[in-house]
């Protein structure tokens, strides 16, 4: 039983993650909670169907191979890429240097877009998501990984190395490190800021992308209204890390979903939503910079 | 080499500077002094284009500047070591250099800009691998110029380097300004420490309240009565 409920928390904790890292980098880089950010998560899953759908129509490839996954999950990426840099353009940099609510309130605005949008052009109801791994598994003593939490906790690993790897290796990625310490330095050896934050919400949004996938395989229901939830566990995951911080998002997920998982399997499944929200209580009421985080004072 | 004509800036309904004239001459040293608040550190960053000219013009190399984004301005040739020093604290010493030179493409030169930096620091060389928050003040500050150096400029920005040094490390950096423009960097140099600044500059301006109030050469300006009094503490 606890063996279960660790590897359904480190699943679950793995797509928290992912989530969570597109909060964290934005926060770390313009400062804002991007709101909308579930909403990337929900479009993601509507791609993966629409991606599936048109491969059963058209039959061009078998719906079920491998070739027809990571074709959904490559549409979903660009797709969502796109319209996170979209959404940064359009709702957040005509804001640049605004209050700090002002961009708050639009990101919330373009979340309830994002949202009815869904609703009206897929239609108010869940809808099944293929699972292309159905059966399958690995039979452990008193526990089964199934072959979809495999490949759930794969996926996010290797994102996560990947992330790393841009952050620290590439040039970009140290352009980003830059800028979230200081932007107006940043600027003065030349780097093009408003390239840098284009380029976060672009591996924010891909992140969120994959994460919809992953998800929608794994509950098989999707609906309009998924990525709010969602994007509330994965901004809490983001605070119990420490806001900012890469590796306090990667953190915060995992440990977010043991909770929720070991919660759920030895208090009450009922409760398991209210567990994320207690843990997000208590980290802003005791420790607000997060588990990684620096003291606030420290940074001002 | 570098004249700013009639500049005005703001910062928000704070008239920071109220028609800077000056000139930069290739090859010079040209001393920025003045007490705090005068505009010494606004103008340079009306240089670095950080801050939007509400009027006038900033001329470099007979291009204006103005229309130009400021994170542009680097690639022209015009580099500054920030007022305290600003540098990435959670990049590492080696990471912050290459930031210094993140316009360039020219990787062979920037390998030979790279040893020619750690020539000038030996100690940046010792701790290229530390992060650069885990450096002493006068480490950071010689980051802070090895940094901006990467960027191979032909105009040298420096605000305050000597701020908050031991002593000996302000003679150091001195001497290091001095080396940087015997190679053919032009320097214009903001110093609360007028004397040393005055004794390495070809040139001075005096600021008050957002204007200049006196040009000549340092050497004269050293000699000038009033400016000793005012700012050379005799």
């Amino acid at each position: 039983m606890l063996l279960q409920q660790l590897i359904n928390g480190l699943t679950l904790g793995s797509v928290y993650a992912l989530i969570a890292l597109g909060y964290t980098m934005v926060y770390g880089i313009i400062e804002l909670i991007n709101f909308a950010h579930g909403e990337i998560y929900m479009l993601g899953a509507y791609m993966g169907i629409v991606t599936f759908g048109l491969l059963s129509t058209l039959h061009l490839i078998s719906p079920d191979s491998v070739v027809a996954l990571l074709l959904m999950m490559v549409v979903a990426m660009l797709f969502c890429g796109a319209c996170g840099v979209t959404m940064e353009r359009v709702a957040y940099r005509p804001l640049r240097g605004a209050s700090r609510l002002s961009p708050l309130i639009s990101a919330l605005g373009v979340s309830i877009f994002l949202q009815n949008f869904v609703m009206l052009a897929q239609g108010p109801r869940d809808k099944g998501f293929p699972n292309l791994f159905a059966g399958g598994g690995i039979d452990l003593p008193g526990a089964r990984i199934s072959a979809i939490q495999i490949f759930i906790m794969a996926t996010s690993v290797m994102m996560m190395i990947g992330l790393q790897l841009l952050v620290h290796r590439t040039k970009i990625g140290k352009a980003m490190r830059a800028t979230a310490q200081d932007m107006q330095m940043a600027c003065m050896v030349g780097i093009n800021v408003d390239r840098v934050i284009s380029v976060t919400f672009l591996v924010g949004s891909i992140l969120a992308g994959v994460a919809g996938i992953l998800v929608g395989m794994y509950y098989g229901l999707i609906n309009f209204f998924i990525g709010y939830i969602a994007g509330i566990k994965a901004f809490t995951a983001a605070v119990l890390g420490g806001i900012g911080k890469i590796q306090g998002a990667m953190l915060g997920g995992l440990l977010l979903g043991l909770i929720e998982s070991l919660g759920a399997g030895y208090i009450s499944s009922e409760y398991k939503d209210v567990f994320a929200f207690a843990i997000l209580i208590v980290v802003l009421i005791f420790r607000p910079s997060g588990l990684l985080g620096e003291d606030i004072s420290k940074r001002v | 080499m570098l004249r700013l004509e009639e500049v005005h800036a703001h910062y928000g309904t704070i008239h920071a500077l109220r028609g800077v004239n000056l000139e930069v001459k290739e090859g010079q040293i040209v001393c920025l002094i003045g007490a705090n608040g005068a505009g010494k550190s606004s103008t340079l960053m009306a240089v670095s284009g950080l801050l939007r000219l509400s009027a006038g013009r900033i001329v470099f190399e007979g291009d204006d500047l103005i229309d130009i984004p400021s994170h542009s301005i680097v690639g022209r040739g015009i580099s500054q070591v920030p007022e305290g020093r600003r540098i990435f604290s959670k990049l590492t010493v080696l990471e912050n250099l290459e930031m210094g030179a993140y316009t360039r493409t020219d990787a062979d030169r920037i390998r030979q800009d790279l040893d020619r930096v750690f020539g000038l620091f030996p100690i940046l060389k010792e701790r290229r691998i530390q992060t650069g928050g885990t450096l002493s003040g006068g480490e950071q500050q010689m980051l802070a110029i090895g940094r901006a150096l990467m960027a191979r400029p032909r105009l040298l920005l420096m605000d305050e380097p000597s701020l908050g040094l031991a002593p000996k490390f302000v003679e150091t950096i001195f001497e290091v300004i001095r080396e940087i423009n015997a190679h053919g960097t032009t320097i214009l140099l903001v110093e609360q420490n007028a004397n040393m600044a005055l004794s390495i500059a070809t040139k001075g301006y005096v600021m008050e309240s957002g204007q200049i109030v006196l040009e000549d050469d340092a050497t004269s300006l050293m000699a000038n009565k009033d400016v000793q009094k005012a700012y050379l503490g005799g």
